[in-house]
């Protein structure tokens, strides 16, 4: 169980796993439960037309009227994302800046683990235990889909619930590296949080304001959420999310094995 | 044999505020030694450097004549820390933490492990963060001898233990040095050093002053004892014995003011019936100025 920092960091995660993941399963069955009802409104279309346009930009309000629409508006833009960056981050800011504030990392560094070997072990147990998420968001999607004729296909369950986890593993990976770099949970937590905010707003603001759509693919919620998530596929964007969180990764490493370890 | 420390104008600042000088510092090996300064002094600073838990301003240190920079995993190999305020994780137990660590570092004699907090009392079952400061300091210790390390660098190792578990912990640090280890230990109390150290190295304000053996610092160690006699002082005062500084007399108690051994005034002051005798822990200072009046 306590073989090394990755199955420390597992082991550590596993009564929060188990709540998130509960979590993350009661949402779906919530919103999946109300799209019987949503559906047999009829006039939904007539009654979103009324809406304001950005409203319906920004929500994929168009789609209302299937499933896959539906969960899109509902979870898959705004909520699980958010759920999925908030994880991350504070997985991510804990992994080497909160050892090292509550002192525990001065003797794991004494030992002859190396201090990247660390921070690889720590980002391996991030996308680990986002994986486990995602698992359970797919399981849920693909097991309620046919309960409630949501009519999700499992591929589309598997590659919306990816999105969400590279999304979260991003956002993750660079509060994991601005903790390696600064030692502290809070300048972390801090920066990604802005990080992922600015990204969402370029996002949102890129769907609203046409001189800003030339950049929108720039951020990270466009590469996740631009064309579904559910109902798009597999697009490439996926890879820009994991390339940066392995560039902001390796960037840290060299500086974390440099830098004094702060006595707490 | 080569010397397990060697360090060549060691240097720390933080902050461009200088917290180690420039330490030129040899270590021998199968040797106790005594790191000894004021708070403040840059003991932690030495030690984390030696550790490979920060990186030096200037100048180098080599531990086992390989450098602690750039084969800093090769040196922790063959060191066990503790450092000076020891944390383990809060919810793991004393016997999960240390199979951790064995795990990390892998060949650990568990049994070993076993033994070690058995001879300091500790009992394994309990969350560290349920553990008092002494247990915790158990717990630091025997993570710092479990995988019977050829140095042992520990740092303020005696801090919150009770009489009976420092005695026990002194006679690991002789076993360690019987079996041909180093051991180099930092404290703030020089009879703690005093105690078990071969060799004696003294720090202040990042700088090392003296190397000696403890054998010549006591030797050379200014001392206040307190002599209260059942009915009368000797007539002739204690000043005209060996080794005795300064007296002074203050009803039936004489404060003595000595240097080196005590012998002769123990003798002196033995006919006249000596009903208490007090002696005060001396004063790392006192020790530094005395030490710098000879040295200059």
């Amino acid at each position: 169980m306590l073989t090394n920092a990755f199955t420390k960091a597992m082991r550590d995660q596993r009564r929060a796993l188990v709540g998130w993941t509960t979590g993350i399963m009661l949402l779906v069955l919530m919103e999946a439960a109300i799209w019987p009802s949503m559906r047999d409104m009829g006039n939904i279309q007539q009654l979103l037309a009324n809406y304001p346009e950005a409203m319906r930009e920004l929500f994929n309000l168009e789609d209302f009227g299937t499933g896959i629409g539906f969960m899109n508006a509902e979870l898959f833009s705004a909520l699980m994302p958010l759920l999925f960056v908030i994880f991350g981050i504070s997985r991510g800011a804990r992994a080497i800046a909160g050892e090292e504030e509550s002192g525990t990392l001065e003797i794991l560094l004494a030992t002859p683990l190396s201090a990247a070997r660390l921070v690889l072990q720590q980002a391996a147990a991030l996308a680990a235990s986002l994986a486990v998420l995602a698992t359970a968001l797919f399981a849920a999607v693909a097991v309620l889909s046919p309960v409630f004729g949501l009519g999700i296909e499992i591929g589309d369950a598997a590659t919306g619930s990816l999105a969400m986890a590279l999304l979260g593993f991003e956002f993750g990976a660079l509060a994991l590296a601005v903790g390696a770099i600064t030692g502290r949970r809070v300048v972390a937590i801090a920066v990604a949080s802005i990080a992922a905010v600015a990204a969402y707003v370029l996002y949102a603001f890129g769907k609203l304001v046409s001189a800003v759509e030339p950049w929108q693919p720039l951020s990270p919620f466009h590469q996740a959420l631009g064309t579904g998530p559910l109902g798009a596929g597999l697009p490439p964007t996926y890879a820009w999310m994991a390339l940066a969180a392995v560039i902001v990764i390796a960037m840290a490493m060299p500086v974390f094995e440099r830098r004094d370890i702060a006595v707490h | 044999m080569t010397d397990v420390i060697r360090t060549r104008a060691l240097a720390k600042s933080y902050a461009g505020r200088p917290a180690l000088r420039g330490i030129d510092l040899v270590v021998p090996a199968g040797v106790v030694f005594g790191y000894l300064g004021p708070n403040g002094a840059g003991k932690t600073t030495t030690i984390r450097l030696l550790v490979g838990l920060m990186r030096p301003s200037a100048g180098s240190a080599q531990v086992f004549g390989m450098d602690v920079v750039s084969e800093r995993e090769r040196v922790q190999r063959r060191i066990g820390y503790l450092p000076g305020d020891f944390v383990a994780y809060r919810d793991l137990t004393g016997e999960q933490y240390l199979r951790y660590l064995a795990n990390l570092r892998g060949g650990v004699d568990w049994s070993l492990a076993q033994t070690l907090a058995k001879r300091l009392d500790l009992d394994l079952g309990g969350r560290f963060g349920s553990l008092s400061h002494g247990n915790r300091q158990k717990l630091g210790i025997v993570q710092a001898f479990m995988h019977q390390p050829d140095l042992l660098v520990l740092d303020e190792p005696t801090s919150g233990l009770d009489p009976l578990v420092q005695r026990e912990f002194l006679a690991l640090v002789r076993e360690a040095r019987d079996q041909g280890r180093t051991v180099f230990l930092s404290s703030h109390v020089l009879s703690e050093v005093e105690a078990v150290a071969d060799m004696v190295a003294m720090l202040r304000s990042g700088r090392l002053l003296v190397v000696k053996s403890v054998q010549g610092l006591k030797a050379s160690t200014v001392r206040r004892i307190d002599l209260t006699f059942a009915q009368a002082p000797p007539p002739a005062g204690l000043g005209a014995v060996p080794g005795v500084r300064e007296v002074h007399q203050e009803g039936l108690t004489t404060h003595v003011v000595l240097e080196g051994s005590a012998a002769s005034l123990i003798q002196a002051a033995a006919p006249y019936g000596v009903e208490l005798i007090v002696t005060h822990e001396p004063d790392l200072e006192e020790i530094f100025i005395a030490h710098y009046r000879k040295d200059v």
